[in-house]
């Protein structure tokens, strides 16, 4: 149902912000940086596709061509 | 009960959101759309069993169909802009929600053109 994605987004983003403390204390600024932008990506291509499914109702159902 | 279940994703989705936003903003964000938009979905069966009872009393009252949509259009409009704006103003982006609403006026106004054109006709009309 639709709590396993909000359940799924928060997972990404605690995991990400681990991930972000533990190779920011192994002194990799730059892999740590990188590991949050692949997070966010994931993170918006999953709220994306929620976001088309609600605009395409909202199209259909107020017949808004 | 819809309500309920309504309640209980809110409360999830608050205690998650609560969690993030301290660590992670950005994803904090995306989360909150998220649950937005999912909860629209949710009730999304029965706006649109209201929207066809309108429909029906509508045609059966013999109004003229282009005002109907009209209308519905306009919500519909209302209903997007409102919730790109939150979605920014979630993201402590005032300046560009306020320029979202702006944009859903202008649209509605847009929209609402016709309507009003039909209506200083018929004042006219009257008058001559």
């Amino acid at each position: 149902m639709n709590v396993d994605l909000i359940f799924r987004i928060a997972g990404i983003g605690i995991i990400v912000s681990v991930l972000h403390t533990v190779i920011k204390q192994a002194g990799k600024e730059e892999y740590a940086w990188l590991a949050t932008l692949a997070g966010i990506v994931i993170v918006l291509s999953m709220v994306i596709q929620v976001i088309n499914q609600f605009f395409e109702t909202v199209k259909t159902m107020f017949r808004l061509y | 009960m819809d309500i309920i279940q309504v309640l209980a994703f809110a409360l999830v989705a608050v205690v998650l959101l609560g969690i993030l936003r301290e660590q992670r903003p950005d994803i904090a964000v995306g989360l909150s759309a998220a649950a937005v938009a999912c909860i629209f979905l949710l009730l999304v069966g029965r706006v649109a069993a209201v929207v066809s009872v309108i429909r029906d009393l509508a045609s059966s009252a013999g109004v003229n169909e282009v005002y109907l949509s009209t209308v519905l259009k306009i919500v519909g409009v209302a209903y997007v802009a409102q919730f790109g704006a939150e979605v920014c103003r979630d993201a402590r982006e005032a300046a560009i929600a306020a320029k979202v609403e702006f944009a859903g006026k202008v649209l509605i106004l847009i929209l609402a053109v016709p309507i009003i054109q039909a209506i200083l006709e018929t004042v006219v009309g009257m008058l001559s």
